[in-house]
């Protein structure tokens, strides 16, 4: 009877562990897809504007 | 002789009297703020050009004023913007903030009765970036999509401005609807350097101004950089002010194909609003031309010619630039 409630109390802690684990996984997943940011661009630069037209 | 009414004298509006003071056609500057020791300082600091005067929101505009140029925290300048109305008084208006926008473009049937222009989101993002909207637009037989991004704030107020903005939930013109959304996650924007890569989170902001200008263009969407953390704590704002940087895309189709023309400007925001809301004030009141006479309540994507306006500005020091390369959609 003891051996039965200590093992239930493992799977309980191990259920919990694996919980805290996913959440805080998806937690990060969801950071790191929402905090992703834009490709730098590779090539070219910037000009100002001049000229009777500004362009 | 034009006179022109300058209401708050923060780091925008102090800007703002000092480029008026520089412009010719001004020739009387009537400054008025809540803070009358600030009042005082800056009155001074201008000499006999300018002259402080007891003015608050729900007064009736001076007899002799020809513009009256806001530069208040969110959601002051409708009672101003109404007397201003009733008087047959041009306002050029500094506010940003989406919701206090939308008050100030409800009195657009007012000042359309009244034959009145009014000028508002006169500052760097909402106002210089509409006017190079409308620039990069004029080069496309059709355009698909604007986007905006401003990274920089003038001052206290405007850093509240921001946060308010990248916390609410976000308004979108999308397909040619506006939809409602939560605020997302940042994404890098790429400004002009030495600015460079800087996060930043879509916000209603000044949305529905770039829609009233540009009815036609399926998708705009602004963004706003992350403003500092605890600002008041970690230092105050220097007399040169923070700088800034705003970020104009615009895609469409020319010659065939599908193209994409990207603009970009650099400067303290501060100076940058400031410069804008002093040109376009100026205008209003014809001490500059080409005089703005549009009636109605406007962003500048509607109210302006953008060439001589980014003429003007370059002139007073601040100049855009165009990005040359492969654009990232």
């Amino acid at each position: 009877m003891q051996a039965c409630s200590i093992h239930s109390r493992v799977v309980k802690v191990f259920k919990r562990l694996l919980l805290v684990l996913g959440a805080a996984g998806a937690v990060g997943m969801l950071a790191r897809v929402r905090g992703k940011g834009g490709v730098p661009p590779t090539s070219g630069g910037w000009r100002e504007l001049e000229g009777p037209e500004f362009r | 002789m034009t006179t022109a009414l300058v209401v708050g004298v923060g780091a925008v509006g102090t800007r703002a009297a000092r480029q008026l003071i520089d412009t010719p056609g001004v020739d009387r500057l009537l400054l008025a703020d809540r803070d009358d020791a600030q009042l005082t300082e800056v009155a001074s600091a201008f000499g006999s050009d300018a002259q402080a005067v007891d003015f608050a929101p729900g007064d009736p505009i001076p007899s002799d004023v020809d513009v009256v140029v806001t530069a208040l925290p969110t959601g002051v300048d409708h009672p101003i913007v109404t007397a201003a109305i009733a008087a047959g008084v041009p306002v050029a208006s500094s506010e940003d903030e989406h919701e206090a926008l939308e008050q100030l473009r409800v009195l657009d049937p007012n000042a359309r009765g009244a034959g009145v222009a009014i000028g508002i989101g006169c500052g760097l993002a909402p106002g210089l970036v509409d006017a190079l909207a409308r620039h990069a637009a004029s080069m496309f037989e059709s355009v698909d999509e604007i986007k905006v991004a401003r990274t920089g704030w003038a001052g206290p107020a405007s850093v509240a401005t921001v946060r308010h903005e990248r916390r609410v939930p976000v308004r979108t013109w999308h397909d040619g609807t506006w939809r409602e959304d939560h605020p997302h996650g940042d994404s890098l924007v790429w400004f002009p350097e030495p600015i460079g890569a800087r996060d930043c989170r879509t916000v209603t902001g000044g949305t529905a101004l770039l829609v009233d200008a540009f009815p036609g263009v399926a998708r705009i969407g602004v963004q706003l950089g992350e403003p500092p953390k605890r600002a008041r704590l970690r230092r105050r704002f220097g007399d040169e002010g923070e700088w800034g940087a705003a970020r104009v895309e615009v895609w469409g189709r020319r010659d065939g194909g599908f193209d994409c023309t990207v603009y970009g400007v650099v400067e303290r925001t501060a100076v940058a609003a400031g410069a804008v809301l002093a040109v376009v004030g100026a205008r209003l009141a014809g001490a500059l031309t080409p005089k703005l006479d549009r009636p109605g309540v406007h962003g500048l994507g509607a109210l302006l010619d953008p060439v001589p306006f980014l003429a003007e500005l370059a002139q007073r020091g601040v100049r855009a630039a165009a990005f040359e390369g492969v654009a990232v959609a």
